[in-house]
């Protein structure tokens, strides 16, 4: 039961930043239905400038609390936010904006294309091998038997704050206002007055910008970054947010937290070779087989509900 | 634009004319041949061959060999000799001579001088080449001092359907007269080259007797084959009778509805494309009947390539080939994910499952894996003749798979339908990878058997026996593309890829057609990967990833959605961009007398750790955006494709009908427009 509960709090944990990315993916895609490979690497972006700026004020292991650390976090966040926002509205501008009209599969493969280079620009900056932030808080609470870190809290906080400020400007603002006019048909929005190539800059912005908050997060409580980790991390949060219902946002919160709980709690599948559990199991455990049993329960999901939890069944126009 | 009224005059020319195009054509043939053969190697390999009859104890090949290279030898400049009498009965004579030959230049004469350039590195030549060729068509297109090298579009000539049999005559003629004078000009030159080789003392005396035999042949040779060409030209032109347009006026007024009008754009862009078939055309080198020489050649130069390798690029022909067969399971996977993808309009992210199904069911069987999972002993002597019979045993497990993991996604469509697909691809390496017990988990198959066949000498180190395995694969699999394309299950699919409802509506079952596509497109994969296990000798799992779902479809759309030859050129230029071109770069640049050295010492300066490799996927990323922006269709899209996107505009219409062999109001004009 012990061991139930902490795999709770890992896979919220991972979930909510699994979610964060998800939702720059469901944005994307519910403005220009577009499969928006790049934003794992934009993810990945973000930790890499949040690791420079750390190093750049010398945080070590376990600094003593002060204003250099506060300060540190602070410019890491905002730097990491902001420099991967500008990185998303600049990817626009170049990859995706000259095929607004192209056909469906030209601005996918483009994607494809950003990603690689960003996969590239990641390891000619920071090498090959992974690189480790410094473990900024180590406090540790204990609640029984069950054990919580100060980090995990901020983790989830901080998530949690940056998805209802979203939830918030796209429901409650003039701009998000906009931004559901383009998404649900771009031509009325322009006849509306809306600047349509400026609305779908804003949620590159926006979106990029939350993938960059998630490389800060993540920095904080995973040890380790490396260039291909967007990648791996961006599949995950593609599938949480066509999980969820792709282009529809809480979908993607809900999407990315289911994920991050199914990945964790499959490790109390045990392993058939284990001698105490009498052949009952699958070869290696459950751990081992996430991503498989992750993607089947999605493919089952799918199956019964083909357009995602919370996405809307669109009729077939004739 | 209107066709001035006396281009029909000019439609046969006087004989002062004539000669104007023997000398065109004959210039543009043989310029490219010279610098083929005495810039290049071509020369080396006639004489190797020669050499090597006269004193076989020297020559550097084996008989087999011998005979082969003389057979390309003579497939290569008979249809040279051919193309020239094609080419003089073919044209119009209404492109200027200089354009023609800038064009030769360009399009010939470049590519082997930069082959020649990097070192007789045939990719490398190909790349800088896809470097040149783009900058000249923006020159051309750009500079108006440059604009006349512009291909115009002009409509085929009024006089166009009046060849009678004195007028093909006429053709023929010169038709005879091209081959000849191509002939004797390259007779001429050729042996004065070789009397100045023989008077320096540089060629050997025997090769004097086959230089005369050669200097008598080539014109009678030229003369005949002319003929020939001038035939094959002939065929091309459209009747004097039949299809005559004399009601055109009545037409034009009674195409007032939309759906005429739609009918009509449609035919002037099939026009357009029918002009290139017709005979005399103003594009000879680019109308059709040219195409099947040229096609000749390929063919001929793919097949006979493990021959003619070692004399046209030097050393290491193993090495080249082993990596033109990886190229080659590329090839059968984009052309069968074509069908998935551009057929069908199923995008399947996960297309790598399949291949690694196919690899592991052959590795299975063909290594001594399956005899520790199961109680079945295979001989181990018997094992690489059970090749054969595994290659469409694995193909159809892999269909069978494809059927039954496209089974789920029947529902879905667009994207959802895709991250099902990409779930599969990354669900069944994973099961690869835990199920040790079938497949040996982390490490995978090893000692993997070869195919073996009638006693040639198989095995991972000699590339010959599966260049021509995956060559065969190939043919089968284009031949397959083709006529499942045209099948009435091909043609379901492109209506599903169009419209699924009106496809629906229309009778098309779509679940058959749907599983028909994921199970098709599977089957090739399957041949693929029992292939990868054979020739690599193993499989590991870790090498099917979603990256590699990625790069096939990156090869589909690159070369151009559902057309056949797009797919070809895209696999090979993604596999060429990803594994040959940058990693020469490495090698070009660690050799300090190379331009490219200091660069790379410059850039090393800056990031250290650069290599050319290194940035592999960054050039690859660049040149991925650059072609979808520039050519978002593709690099050969697909005729279909084409007419969508560039429709003729509506004031030539009426007069480009004319050449349609079938008019739009004719009940048999649609089943007459090819579906691709």
């Amino acid at each position: 039961m012990t061991l139930f509960i902490q795999l709770l709090l890992v896979g919220i944990i991972s979930g909510s930043v699994y979610a964060l990315i998800a939702l720059g993916y469901t944005m994307v895609y519910g403005i220009i239905e577009l499969i928006n490979f790049a934003h794992g690497d934009i993810f990945m972006m973000g930790t890499f400038i949040t690791i420079t700026i750390y190093s750049a004020f010398h945080i070590t292991d376990n600094p003593p609390f002060g204003m250099p650390i506060v300060a540190a976090l602070v410019v890491a966040f905002l730097a990491s936010t902001i420099l991967c926002a500008i990185l998303g509205v600049v990817i626009e501008r170049i990859a995706y904006r000259p095929l607004r009209n192209a056909p469906r599969l030209a601005p996918l493969i483009s994607a494809i294309g950003v990603s690689l280079i960003l996969e590239d620009v990641g390891k000619l900056w920071k090498g090959l091998s992974p690189i480790s932030p410094p473990q900024i808080f180590n406090t540790i609470y204990y609640i029984g038997p069950i054990t919580i870190s100060i980090t995990d809290i901020i983790v989830v906080v901080t998530a949690a704050v940056l998805m209802i400020a979203l939830q918030w400007m796209v429901t409650s603002t003039r701009i998000g206002r906009a931004m559901r006019a383009v998404a649900q048909d771009r031509e009325a929005a322009a006849l509306m007055g809306v600047n349509v190539d400026r609305i779908i800059s804003f949620t590159f912005l926006v979106g990029a910008g939350l993938a960059g908050a998630a490389g800060f997060i993540f920095l904080l409580k995973f040890p380790t970054t490396t260039f291909t980790i967007g990648f791996e991390l961006g599949l995950i949060a593609f599938t949480a947010a066509v999980l969820g219902g792709i282009g529809n946002l809480v979908g993607a919160m809900l999407g990315g937290l289911l994920i991050g709980l199914i990945g964790s709690l499959v490790n109390l599948i045990p392993n058939s070779s284990d001698p105490n559990v009498h052949g009952f199991g699958i070869p290696h455990g459950g751990g081992a087989w996430s991503l498989a049993i992750i993607f089947a329960i999605l493919i089952l999901i799918l199956v019964f509900r083909p357009s995602g939890l919370l996405g809307q069944q669109t009729p077939e126009k004739v | 634009m209107a066709v001035p009224m006396h281009t029909s005059n000019r439609l046969f020319l006087p004989a002062r004319d004539t000669r104007m195009l023997l000398i065109k054509w004959v210039v543009a043939l043989i310029v490219p041949l010279a610098v083929f053969n005495f810039v290049w190697q071509g020369d080396a390999l006639i004489n190797n061959v020669i050499l090597g009859f006269i004193n076989p104890a020297s020559a550097p090949v084996t008989d087999g060999q011998l005979v082969e290279a003389v057979i390309f030898i003579a497939i290569f400049y008979l249809t040279l000799l051919a193309l020239a009498g094609y080419l003089v009965a073919a044209d119009s004579g209404r492109r200027g001579v200089l354009e023609v030959w800038i064009d030769i230049l360009i399009f010939t004469v470049v590519p082997i001088l930069l082959i020649v350039a990097t070192s007789n590195n045939l990719i490398l030549g190909l790349a800088l080449c896809g470097i040149v060729w783009p900058i000249y068509f923006i020159l051309r297109r750009r500079i108006p001092f440059l604009s006349f090298l512009n291909p115009k579009s002009v409509p085929p000539p009024e006089g166009l359907r009046l060849i009678d049999s004195e007028q093909r005559a006429i053709m023929i003629g010169r038709a005879r007269a091209g081959g000849f004078w191509f002939g004797t000009s390259f007779a001429v030159i050729w042996l004065f080259v070789d009397l100045i080789f023989f008077l320096s003392g540089q060629l050997p005396t025997e090769l004097l007797v086959v230089t005369a035999i050669r200097t008598v042949l080539l014109p009678l040779g030229g003369y005949f084959l002319g003929q020939l060409g001038g035939m094959l030209a002939v065929r091309r032109t459209l009747a004097a009778n039949g299809n005559g347009n004399g009601n055109h006026a009545s037409e034009e007024s009674s195409l007032r509805s939309r759906r005429q009008k739609e009918r009509q754009i449609l035919a002037t862009s099939r026009a357009s494309e029918e002009t290139r078939a017709v005979v005399p055309n103003d594009l000879p080198l680019r109308s059709t009947g040219a195409r099947n020489f040229f096609l000749i050649l390929l063919v001929a130069f793919v097949v006979f390539y493990p021959v003619i390798d070692p004399f046209l690029f030097g050393s290491g022909t193993a090495g080249r080939l082993s990596g033109y067969n990886d190229a080659g399971y590329y090839v059968i996977l984009a052309l069968g994910l074509n069908i998935v993808v551009g057929f069908a309009g199923l995008l399947d992210l996960g297309y790598v499952a399949f291949f690694a199904i196919g690899a592991y069911a052959w590795g299975i069987v063909g290594s001594t894996q399956l005899g520790f999972i199961s109680p079945i002993h295979i001989p181990f002597n018997a094992l690489s003749g059970l090749f054969w019979p595994m290659l469409l045993v694995t193909a159809l497990i892999a269909a069978g798979w494809g059927v039954l993991l496209g089974a789920p996604t029947l529902r879905l469509r667009g994207d959802y339908l895709a991250i099902v697909t990409l779930g599969f691809g990354e669900i069944v390496p994973v099961v690869f990878l835990n199920l040790d017990t079938l497949t040996n988990g982390t490490n995978g198959i090893v000692g993997v058997h070869s195919p073996a066949f009638f006693g040639v000498f198989w095995s991972q180190i000699t590339p010959i026996p599966y260049y021509y395995l995956i060559l065969a694969l190939i043919g089968l699999t284009i031949f397959a593309n083709i006529r499942l394309r045209d099948s009435r299950l091909g043609r379901a699919w492109i209506a599903m890829r169009e419209d699924e409802i009106a496809a629906a509506s229309s009778g098309v079952n779509l679940v058959r057609t749907k599983l028909f596509a994921f199970g098709t497109g599977a089957f090739f994969s399957g041949l693929a990967g029992a292939y990868y296990s054979a020739k690599l000798g193993g499989v590991s799992p870790e090498t099917f990833g979603f990256g590699d779902s990625v790069i096939y479809l990156a090869m589909v759309v690159i070369g151009g959605i559902g057309s056949i030859p797009g797919v070809i050129v895209g696999a090979l230029t993604v596999y060429s961009i990803n594994l040959f071109i940058l990693n020469s770069l490495d090698t070009l640049a660690s050799d300090p007398t190379n331009f490219l050295h200091s660069f790379d010492q410059f850039i090393v300066n800056i990031v250290p750790g650069f290599t050319f490799g290194n940035i592999r996927n960054l050039v690859f990323g660049i040149i991925l955006i650059v072609i979808m922006i520039f050519r978002p269709a593709g690099l050969i899209p697909s005729a279909r494709r084409r007419r969508e996107l560039t429709r003729a505009p509506e004031g030539e219409a009426a007069l480009e009908l004319g050449s349609l062999d079938v008019t739009t109001t004719d009940p048999g004009f649609e089943a007459e427009v090819r579906i691709e």
